[in-house]
């Protein structure tokens, strides 16, 4: 088991490392030329070569790798050509912004997946409408969603508000920098209720594509345990039907549901860039975007780490809770292995 | 094994998926299949079609100046007027046809690359194999489409930039699914006699052990039609896609936004069309893996 985990983490070394070598190789195929960047155009060519030596852009390929490597080791991403501050701080003053946005449709994401895959999985008469329409929604790019709710809920009913984090109210900032728990902390409930308000359209955008996906995995998932002889046994014994489902049905099936979910992180990391764009959402998406559409590529790049970072961790995450809770998941490794 | 010998060497007609007997089998599992398959399959043939023919039915040019910019939709202009005067639906035409065979393309490359990296993984020795297999777990674990977003900002922003960096990330799951089928075929019997009898390399695995792997790649292709659709249509929304005037969905979406509460149309449009080919390649990719799964 110890060693199995182990596993797990070593492999996540292996992919963090995999990582920051496409992104070097990204990086050293980039036809701009970052040293002209760095000390402008009107440079000389004598200026341009001392900053060429200088910035290390001559020394061998693996050289460069080695201390591209050791500027991460340190947390230096380098500096945003745009805004002229170090990377790494741009993001850790967009990032709050985003994790709060993500997680929170995270959460939509697994609970409007679980009850959708039990419902469509259980649902005898009209699921075949259900599925349909199921699949209309998986088919729907989110800023068309984006679009209709905010067409709907902002212009129509003038329920929710369209653009940003937060109305102008007096702000308790706290240590977590998400408006939900700090206002929850200071017992700011003007901001708390602000701030969900705000978040409701664009979370519920960012969750349905993974719902949809973490649904018609669990409804499979679901449909397979639901016809085997334990649960035959468990209803043979007496138990009530919501007993049977949640404690024999879906405690089994939810395996496959969760590293759908875990994969989903990959779509929803995405999805964030197009909706914070749509919606105006301080966020590290809104700031990739600007970052592309100004060529800032040190700041692209450092996106490109931190989040592909985040999504390698939670998946590994994600492995290793599936060992935890399902021994078949354990006795196929170890086979395999 | 001699039993093997016997029983296939006389029968097998080697040659592609064609000439063997399944064309015929898939036809008949068409025929058994529910109306709403039929139609989905039905569907997706005739929006390729379609949208094949779009340069001699959409009523005007991409960028020809046709009226008053933002014109609500009318007879003569069924979904509007956009910004610079332009036709919308010659423009949300034009763009699910580059939508659609974009992703054609890169469903294209990716079963070629995965399916020729699967093959050569399940047909050698376990070190070749292993190293293969290892390979794609790695870029299995790797965020493609966030790649994808540093790819095309180095390169810059082109329609071919943005397929050739997706078509580099599309890949290994087309490996997996090959290499896991390639790996059952080579153990029966057809293909132990096909090696005794001298097929080595290419030829092997050309005719009697790829065409086994086609149904589950056909089934994961005909799914991936909807999702990749979707990626597309988000990098183009960011400004990934070709620049301004070329007719693309997520850009015109992206670029129409602005114009959501004066004239809905020009954003709502090119958003729904990305909708419409989504949602034919879902129901068709289901209606394809019962048909080949059924």
């Amino acid at each position: 088991m110890g060693r199995l985990i182990l596993n797990r983490l070593g492999a996540l070394v292996v992919v963090l490392f995999a990582l920051t070598v496409a992104v070097f190789v990204i990086q050293a195929v980039l036809p701009a030329d970052p040293v002209r960047a760095s000390v402008g155009a009107n440079a000389t060519k004598e200026v341009v070569e001392a900053a060429r030596e200088e910035l290390g852009y001559n020394d061998p390929l693996v050289v460069q790798y080695a201390h591209f490597l050791g500027r991460l080791a340190q947390g230096d991403l380098g500096t945003s050509l745009r805004t002229r501050h170090p990377v790494t701080e741009d993001i850790a003053h967009f990032a709050p912004a985003t994790i709060e946005l993500t997680l929170s449709a995270a959460l939509l994401a697994a609970v409007l997946g679980t009850v959708l895959g039990v419902w469509s999985a259980l649902g005898g008469r009209g699921s075949g409408v259900a599925r349909t329409v199921i699949l209309a929604f998986a088919s729907a790019p989110t800023f068309l969603v984006a679009i209709f709710m905010v067409l709907v809920f902002y212009r129509r009913l003038g329920w929710l508000p369209a653009s940003g984090r937060v109305d102008r109210i007096p702000l308790d900032e706290g240590p977590t920098g998400l408006l939900t728990v700090d206002g929850l902390l200071h017992g700011n409930l003007d901001q708390l209720s602000s701030a969900l308000r705000h978040l409701a359209i664009p979370s519920i955008c960012l969750a349905l594509g993974p719902a949809v996906a973490i649904g018609r995995v669990l409804r499979g998932s679901l449909l397979d345990v639901m016809g085997q002889d334990h649960v035959r046994t468990a209803r043979a014994k007496g138990l009530r039907e919501r007993a049977v489902i949640v404690r024999h049905g879906l405690r089994n099936a939810l395996g496959p549901a969760l590293s759908m979910a875990g994969l989903q992180v990959g779509l929803l990391l995405t999805g964030v860039v197009v909706i914070e764009l749509v919606m105006a959402w301080p966020g590290l998406g809104l700031y990739t975007t600007q970052s592309i559409q100004n060529v800032d590529f040190p700041a692209v790049t450092g996106i490109v780490l931190v989040m592909g970072t985040a999504y390698v961790v939670v998946n590994t995450v994600v492995d290793v809770l599936q060992l935890l809770a399902d021994p078949r998941v354990r006795a196929t490794t170890t086979a395999s292995a | 094994m001699a039993l093997g010998v016997a029983a296939t060497g006389a029968g097998i007609r080697p040659g592609w998926f064609a000439r063997s007997p399944r064309l015929g089998a898939l036809t008949q599992r068409l025929r058994r299949l529910g109306v709403l398959e039929q139609v989905a399959i039905g569907a997706l043939v005739a929006v390729t079609l379609l949208l094949l023919a779009v340069p001699l039915i959409a009523p005007h040019g991409a960028s020809d100046v046709v009226a008053d910019p933002l014109r609500a939709p009318s007879w003569r202009f069924p979904l509007g007027v956009d910004e610079q005067g332009r036709d919308v639906l010659s423009r949300v035409l034009l763009g699910m046809r580059t939508s659609w065979f974009a992703c054609f393309a890169v469903i294209g490359s990716g079963i070629a690359i995965g399916g020729a990296v699967g093959v050569v993984a399940g047909l050698s020795r376990p070190l070749v194999d292993n190293s293969l297999m290892r390979l794609t777990d790695v870029f299995l674990a790797l965020p493609g489409p966030l790649l994808v977003l540093a790819v095309v900002a180095a390169l810059g922003p082109s329609l071919l930039h943005t397929l050739v960096a997706v078509g580099v990330v599309w890949w290994p799951f087309y490996a997996r699914i090959v290499r896991g089928e390639v790996k059952a075929i080579a153990a029966r019997p057809h293909v132990e006699s096909a090696r005794m009898s001298g097929a080595r390399g290419w030829s092997l695995a050309r005719r009697h052990v790829a065409p086994g792997a086609l149904g589950p790649v056909l089934v994961t292709a005909s799914l991936d039609i909807s999702a990749l659709l979707l990626t597309l249509a988000g990098l183009s929304f960011l400004g990934l896609g070709s620049p301004a005037p070329a007719p693309e969905l997520g850009a015109m979406a992206a670029r129409g936004f602005t114009y959501i509460f004066t004239a809905w149309w020009v954003p709502v449009f090119p958003a729904a069309g990305v909708f419409v080919l989504g949602f034919v390649g879902n129901l068709a990719g289901d209606a394809i893996r019962d048909m080949v799964e059924g």
